[in-house]
């Protein structure tokens, strides 16, 4: 770590991330700009000079007097995270970086890999695996009226409620990815919400929409599967979870059409719509 | 139909490295040591509480039946307590097979429906890379090996493959 301290660091930022603290430094004060749009949402300025983590990104690139071109390279601490040619790709690697230490590390909090929406002051939790069709149910009930939260994670508090995490919404299509800013989703939720309904629902085009109740126990381990700090914060995890599955429903199944699944999740958390055990 | 089970001498519920909650009549457990996340009816929890080292299955059947106010058979207790086993909530090896019979599926999960069931629902809790978002081939691939970074993200391009450092060269790669 001495060694990186001693190299030419131009600019940096401390902010902090939902409790963690972390300092971005750089060797181009130019490229800071493009970090601080990386950085997880609801970064803001850190009031000290202390972080839990420092990364550094040192900018490479060509080097005419030597005729050689330099690796773009990323440190977490000391810690070597990326050595590449393709600037982009360090500093995706560093946005992928940052969101995952955050999850892992933010204290009183754990962030499950879920999509969330707010109506009428409660929340639906939608947690599953990439390519399960979270984003895409998240955009179709912030459609149909619902508030938007998170399509990345659930960021749950010791009294189960969910807080928001407004990163751009990442809408897959044609083999591609589009971010959609939470402004144009009519903006994100602010306040902590109480978990009225968990639900994991995997996409499938010729699902019916026969949700299966679980029952606490086995809601809570669905919820475990996708818990960041699973590991590292058993204990603290378990007993939020417990929290949330002890007053939301947790339901498992198939979902065809998102926009229909939508309406039935509204549906069931009005209780207009009953689901089988 | 009869089959023979693994049946249990007097066993001992493990206490160490765990972590214990209750929610809605079951009992989640959370093993320290192997990482796995377990849920326990609210009979098997009862048969894995009263595991003393000393009561045999049928004198565990015998406490059971006068608790539920229902007649509960050995076999159904050793259903249970082969469960816990497999989920490493007892102490000491697996039990050995003693050849019994048992009635046939039907029947025993009719009398442990009867009792509120037996089941023993177990996860592999995920390290915190895999219950992450997917990263793509590439992407994966510009990650240092060697690093708590490349553990274990899915990856996006790749199905049942993880972003490992294991049998990878300088860089992370896509293995299962």
């Amino acid at each position: 770590m001495e060694k990186l301290d001693r190299l030419g660091w131009a600019d940096g930022l401390n902010v902090v991330a939902y409790g963690v603290r972390i300092g971005v430094r750089t060797n181009r004060p130019e490229v800071l700009e493009r970090v601080a749009a990386l950085l997880p949402p609801g970064s803001r300025p850190a009031a000290g000079p202390v972080s839990d983590r420092i990364v550094s990104v040192l900018v490479g690139g060509p080097d005419p007097g030597r005729n050689v071109r330099r690796f773009h390279l990323l440190y977490s601490d000391a810690l070597m995270l990326a050595r590449t040619h393709d600037l982009e790709e360090a500093l995706g690697r560093l946005a992928d970086h940052l969101q995952l230490y955050v999850a892992e590390a933010a204290p009183r909090r754990v962030f499950v890999h879920a999509g969330v929406v707010g109506w009428r002051g409660r929340a639906i939790v939608l947690p599953g695996v990439s390519y399960s069709g979270k984003s895409t149910l998240v955009a179709a009930l912030v459609a149909a009226g619902a508030t938007y939260y998170s399509d990345e994670y659930a960021v749950l508090d010791g009294r189960g409620r969910v807080h928001p995490f407004p990163r751009a919404l990442q809408s897959r299509a044609h083999g591609g990815t589009r971010s959609i800013d939470p402004e144009a989703l009519g903006g994100a939720g602010t306040d902590p919400l109480p978990v009225r309904l968990v639900a994991a629902l995997r996409y499938s085009p010729r699902a019916r929409w026969r949700p299966r109740r679980l029952t606490a126990g086995a809601g809570v381990l669905e919820m475990l599967a996708h818990a960041v700090p699973a590991r590292g914060r058993p204990r603290e995890v378990l007993a939020t979870l417990r929290r949330v599955a002890s007053v939301a429903p947790v339901i498992t199944g198939g979902r065809a059409e998102a926009a229909e699944a939508a309406q039935r999740l509204l549906a069931t958390l009005d209780g207009a719509e009953g689901v089988t055990r | 139909m009869t089959r023979k089970v693994t049946w249990a001498p007097p066993r001992r519920a493990r206490r160490s490295d765990l972590v214990v909650e209750e929610v809605g009549g079951e009992t989640l457990v959370y093993d320290l040591e192997r990482h796995r996340a377990h849920c326990l009816s609210a009979t098997a929890a009862w048969v894995w509480r009263h595991c003393d080292g000393k009561s045999t299955a049928a004198e565990l059947a015998r406490r059971l039946s006068r608790k539920t106010g229902r007649e509960v058979g050995e076999d159904v207790v050793g259903v249970a307590l082969h469960r816990l086993a497999r989920a490493r909530l007892l102490d000491g090896a697996a039990p050995a097979a003693e050849g019994r019979t048992l009635a046939s599926r039907r029947e025993l999960l009719r009398k442990a429906a009867l009792i509120g069931g037996l089941s023993v629902l177990s996860i592999a809790a995920p390290s915190a890379g895999q219950a992450a978002t997917c990263i793509t081939r590439a992407a994966c691939e510009a990650l240092v090996n060697g690093n708590p970074t490349c553990a274990g993200q899915p990856c996006c391009d790749v199905a049942g493959k993880f972003c490992r450092s294991q049998g990878c060269g300088q860089t992370c790669c896509c293995h299962v």
